[in-house]
């Protein structure tokens, strides 16, 4: 199980931040007009710090698995596990980043 | 014991009950697994048909051929069959079939469960074809957009229908999902570590864990649409505080991932059959797991491109959009190493082949056409054309029809141990290409010029008429190819021409099975010490059959297998599976009892159907393990290992916890459409909240906590020799008090028919009552099981088992209270 | 939509067009490589200089680098059609129900028209979509791409028609038995016409 764990874990937490972060810009929009996310204010902010949180829990899975307390035994389920964990951190990346250049509520 | 003799001996205690009534009550693997994909393939022929009407009557403009209502039956019911009735059922029967032979052990953990998963679906299909019959089919599209399902715009049963059968169906794919992941963690061949798994169990495995976190948004939003249906619980409904596209959410969350549990399990077939007919080995196995658990997380983050169109914000389309696109990155990962793989090895033009072929032309398009469709503006333009009917056609039949039928040309040897006779297969792949890029490439163009979807006519002037007859003839010809399909396989099965063994030369253990299997598989369990062990040791299949493995000597009649450690693969413990049995069907049928009340509205009904599943389900549990202590069995090769029933990890527990991720995943798309409705449903914040009621937060925290503290006692008076009775009796006067509680609950919450915030509450104060009947009903088990012997100091595993569900149930009672009282308390 | 009549579906097009170019290239791409495996004998390669080629290669950092090009692309054109505000844009309402579409307008208050939107060619035009029963779709496909009218909600679509003309409108979002025929028309008026439109109604 805790090599399951170890495979799963990074992508899930992407899924995880995804997930809220998305919820996120939708109760932004929702407590104010459109106007109020323009770029640079609050709600901007807000949004831009839980995406460079996600982005270092990210980092921080990354080392977990990689590192020699945590990480798996040499073989498929170590490779396969950095694999995932830097899956992880690249998803987060990729597909956060519009929290830094798109419009939040038109 | 010459083979023979073992042979005799194994099959007494695993063959089926003889002739046609056998397949009542058969519990065997390749027995279910069979009926599960001639059923499947009855449905892809139902489903066939009906594509067939939708292409006559879009042939030309103007066509009087069926009605618009009758035509939206075709088309919803088209699209749910093949979804719901061939698509997961082919795979479930395939994997079903397959998986026990490919890790190289006898059965799938739970064989019982694997028949009712099967009668579920039997019973759940025949409640739509019947509809289908009658002309009362559902018709409001296979994803069933409320509010045009909702009472007020579809009055009728036809909804009903859909919503209760598919869920029906939908119990087949949970059990199964339970069943691979336990079998492919925990039942393997000795010594086969997470490492030497063949590819497909791994995607398998991947698949499985997908089915387990991608259908209960579905189950649950079926049962929130069908109570606003039935009771007038308004979810959907706008002016009550409900909102519809909370729906498009919880479809959605079902319906992407779906997509790829489809896509999923046929990329497994060809990572197994494209190497063997290129006579070499996948090249980069790690890469191609880790892209599997890729594509399976990410496609968990993609279900708003369903929705680019329902006016949320930019910013939301596009983290969508951009996953969108990521997903496409681990799906380029598979094909570059299946088609490296070919270039490393000599491919050969077998009629497996020639449908990878057509799987990777039809599938590559089908790719590229969904990052077109995931960069937002274009979907814009084509959502809801004949352009997205003909993407996602690219990719179900070119990722899932063409895999499946190379995978069954691949494995019809096995199963029949007969080789082809006529070579009609060859004819029948060219039509089915040729007919199929035909029917679709013109589908892309006609939606680029405007045709919508689901429309059931247009006009002469739309200029379409050419374009639409071209499709509708590469539809027939299409079909056509099919039909020979069919047609050589019945010849297959009726001519005998005796295969040789192994007849592709591959390296996975299912061929070391004999051809056609017996019902247990193999004779003895084989140590496996690499990927391809018939690759190693090409006269394996012979040496198991001697009896030179593991549990080779057929002891009492019993149907014994192994379970593993996961990450090693060593053995563990000794499994001995129930025999034949005729309570699946039972317990399907009662099941049905349930689900058909609720279809008639028959309610006086529903509660005894619901006493009958619980008596069943009593008995059911009750059949296995032992009044005596058994001790250590004698495995083989001097290895002696702890029964089943003498663990503390037994296949109930790890059954118990993957339905728990599954059930914790119903619980948290309740917890997440509770919120969506609060969040972004116009009609909110209700008139007035909840008052907080001082008897519930007290009865219902004492009540979870008297239940998990006494069930632990129970287990530490059992480690020591003590009796448990006292300390089970205390878990489950602690259980019923917390029902008690959550009755109370419900009788103190807002009227469930006045706005969408007190149907929640009520259905989630009914989430907790059920579930704490249900760990009062378990505890009662136990205390009688204490009674009749069958719990001791060795014999604990009932025991363990017990405690996971009291810690869900604890750990849900708090997020109820916290979800149902916050709210008051802050206002 | 491949006879684009405004600038938002003039983009699309334009975006359809480079898609589908970049698509039969890469389609062409790999039907080679797979052809190319059936070249007779060759010299095997490493497993490792296997996995870098092809996985590392083509099955990552292929995809990477023209996913994140189209990405950016569909980003920034995503953002250029947003109906964001301005001083020239021309803004109207439209209510769908089963099956018919009633237009109202913010320079006429209190004008409708039923199956027939008016809007002035040449300049922005914000149409707020909702529904009065089930979802519906607003869809004028020379003009720009599709919005859905929910229950409850208000959605905001911007469209522009270049020159004035009449155009053809649908619902492109399945709505039960009348839907095939649950259609408008939007009709473009020079900058007099739409002046007569908003005084006296023709
Ligand atoms: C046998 C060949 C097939 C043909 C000729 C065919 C044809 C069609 C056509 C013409 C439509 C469009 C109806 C419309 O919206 O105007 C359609 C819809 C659909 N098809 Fe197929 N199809 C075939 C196989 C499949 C398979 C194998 C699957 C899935 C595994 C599938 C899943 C669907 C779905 C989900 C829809 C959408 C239904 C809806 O709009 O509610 N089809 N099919």
């Amino acid at each position: 199980m805790s090599d399951l764990l170890r495979i799963l874990v990074s992508p899930a937490a992407w899924l995880a931040c995804f997930s809220a972060i998305y919820g996120l810009s939708g109760i932004v929009c929702a407590a104010g007009p459109g106007a109020a996310v323009a770029d640079g204010s609050g709600p901007r902010m807000v949004l831009v710090i839980a995406f460079l949180l996600a982005v270092l829990l990210q980092v921080g899975l990354l080392a977990l698995v990689w590192s020699a307390r945590f990480g798996a035994e040499p073989g498929l389920v170590r490779v396969v596990s950095r694999i995932s964990a830097v899956t992880g951190l690249v998803a987060t990346v990729w597909t956060l980043f519009p929290v830094l250049a798109a419009s939040a509520c038109l | 014991m010459t083979a023979l003799a073992r042979h005799r001996r194994l099959s007494a205690a695993w063959a089926s009950g003889p002739g046609w009534k056998g397949w009542f009550s058969t519990v065997n693997h390749s027995d279910v697994g069979r009926m599960f994909l001639v059923t499947a393939f009855f449905y892809f022929l139902v489903g066939g048909i009906l594509a067939m009407l939708i292409r006559a009557q879009l042939a030309t403009p103007h066509s009087a051929f069926a009605g618009p209502g009758i035509y939206s039956q075709i088309f919803t019911m088209h699209g749910t069959i093949m979804m719901f009735l061939f698509a997961i059922p082919a795979i479930e029967g395939m994997a079903i079939y397959l998986l026990p032979k490919m890790l190289g052990t006898r059965d799938l953990a739970y064989p019982r469960l694997t028949a009712y998963g099967y009668w579920c679906y039997f019973f759940g299909g025949a409640m739509l074809l019947v509809s289908l019959l009658f002309g009362i089919a559902p018709d409001g599209g296979w994803f069933m957009y409320p509010p045009l399902t909702g009472r007020i715009h579809s009055p009728g049963i036809n909804t009903d229908f859909w919503l209760i059968g598919i869920t029906f169906v939908e119990i087949s794919a949970i059990c199964a999902a339970v069943e691979f992941t336990v079998s492919i963690l925990k039942y393997r061949a000795p010594g086969m570590s997470l490492a030497r798994m063949p590819i497909f169990a791994w995607y398998m495995l991947v698949v499985s864990l997908m089915i387990l976190t991608g259908f209960p948004p579905l189950i649950l939003g079926s049962i929130l649409l069908e109570l606003e249906r039935a009771f007038g619980m308004p979810f959907f409904q706008v002016e009550l505080g409900g909102d519809s596209l909370l729906w498009q959410h919880l479809f959605w969350l079902f319906g992407h991932p779906e997509v790829y549990i489809i896509f999923l399990p046929a990329a497994g077939v060809v990572s197994t059959v494209l190497p063997v007919m290129a006579s070499t080995t996948l090249i980069g196995y790690r890469w191609v797991v880790a892209a599997a658990v890729a594509l399976a997380i990410l496609s968990f983050g993609l279900w708003v491109h369903h929705m680019f169109t329902t006016g949320i914000p930019h910013m939301g389309l596009a983290f969508f959009s951009a996953a969108s696109t990521l997903v496409a990155v681990p799906t380029a990962v598979q094909v570059f190493a299946w088609i490296g793989t070919m270039w490393k090895g000599t491919p050969r033009l077998h009629l497996p082949m020639l449908h990878i072929l057509g799987f990777f032309v039809t599938f590559v398009i089908g790719g590229l056409t969904g990052v077109m469709v995931a960069v937002v503006p274009f979907d814009w333009q084509v959502h809801d054309t004949a352009f997205v009917t003909a993407h996602l056609h690219y990719v179900l039949f070119g990722g899932f029809v063409f895999p499946i039928l190379a995978g069954i040309y691949y494995w019809l040897p096995l199963a029949s141990g007969r080789r082809r006779f006529f070579r009609l297969g060859n004819v029948a792949f060219a039509l089915i290409f040729i007919g199929f890029h035909v029917t679709f490439l013109a589908m892309h163009w006609v939606g680029l010029m405007g045709q919508r979807r689901r429309i059931s006519t247009y006009a002469p002037e739309d200029g379409w008429t050419a374009i639409n007859l071209i499709s509708s003839v590469g539809g027939f010809v299409l079909a056509f190819g099919l039909v020979i399909v069919l047609i050589e396989i019945v010849l297959h099965l009726v001519v005998p021409r005796r295969s040789r063994r192994n007849p592709w030369g591959a390296g996975t253990l299912e061929w070391a099975v004999p051809m056609p299997p017996p019902a247990y598989n193999f004779a003895s369990l084989p140590r496996v010490t690499s990927r391809e062990p018939l690759a190693d040791d090409p006269d394996l299949g012979v040496r198991l059959a001697r009896g030179e493995g593991y549990l080779g000597d057929a002891r009492g009649g019993l149907r014994e297998t192994l379970m593993v450690d996961i990450a090693t693969g060593e053995p563990e413990q000794h499994v001995v599976y129930p025999a034949n049995t005729r309570l699946p069907l039972v317990m399907a049928a009662v099941t049905g009892v349930f689900f058909l009340s609720l279809l008639l509205k028959l309610y006086w009904l529903t509660p005894l159907a619901l006493a009958g599943v619980a008596v069943l389900g009593w008995r059911w549990v009750w059949q296995l393990g032992s009044d005596t202590d058994l001790g250590c069995q004698p495995v083989g090769h001097g290895l002696a290992l702890a029964s089943a029933s003498e663990t503390d990890r037994p296949p109930g527990w790890w059954g118990s916890a993957f339905l728990l991720v599954a059930n914790a995943t119903l619980f948290g798309s309740l917890l997440f459409g509770y919120a969506f409705l609060w969040t972004v449903a116009p009609g909110w914040p209700p008139a007035a909240f909840m008052e907080p009621s001082l008897l519930v937060l007290v009865a219902a925290p004492a009540g979870a906590a008297l239940a998990v503290a006494g069930i632990a006692l129970a287990v530490r008076r059992n480690r020591i020799g003590g009796d448990p009775t006292a300390a089970l009796l205390a878990a489950l006067a602690g259980a019923l008090c917390l029902a008690g509680a959550f009755a109370l609950l419900l009788a103190g919450a807002p009227h469930p028919t006045g706005h969408a915030y007190g149907a929640t509450l009520w259905v989630l104060g009914c989430y907790g009552l059920v579930h704490a009947l249900l760990v009062a009903l378990m505890l009662a088990f136990l205390l009688a099981r204490q009674r009749a012997g069958y719990v001791s100091r060795s014999r604990r595993a009932e025991l363990a088992i017990v405690p996971v569900w009291t810690g869900y149930l604890a750990v849900v009672t708090a997020l109820i209270l916290a979800a149902v009282y916050l709210p008051g308390f802050a206002a | 939509m491949l006879d684009p009549a405004g600038p938002a579906a003039h983009s699309i097009a334009r975006l359809w067009w480079v898609m589908l170019i970049g698509s039969t290239a890469i389609f062409a791409l790999v039907m080679l490589l797979l052809a190319l495996a059936w070249r007779p004998a060759r010299a095997g390669a490493t497993e490792a200089a296997a996995e870098r080629t092809w996985i590392m290669g083509l099955g990552l950092a292929f995809p990477v680098a023209v996913l994140l090009v189209l990405l950016g692309y569909g980003l920034w054109l995503g953002e250029r059609l947003l109906p964001r505000a301005g001083p020239d844009v021309a803004r109207v309402a439209a209510v769908a129900r089963q099956w018919s579409w009633t237009f109202s307008y913010d320079e006429a208050p209190g004008r409708t028209t039923d199956g027939v939107l008016h809007i002035p060619a040449g300049r922005p035009v914000d149409v707020a979509i909702t529904t009065r029963d089930v979802i519906h779709s607003f869809w004028v496909p020379r003009l720009a791409g599709k919005l859905d009218a929910i229950p409850g909600h208000v959605n905001v679509l911007r469209i522009e028609a270049d020159t004035p003309g009449s155009y053809a409108g649908l619902s492109a979002e399945f709505s039960g038995h009348g839907y095939e025929d649950h259609s408008f028309t939007v009709i473009a008026h020079a900058p007099d016409d739409w002046q007569a439109f908003l005084e006296d109604g023709q």
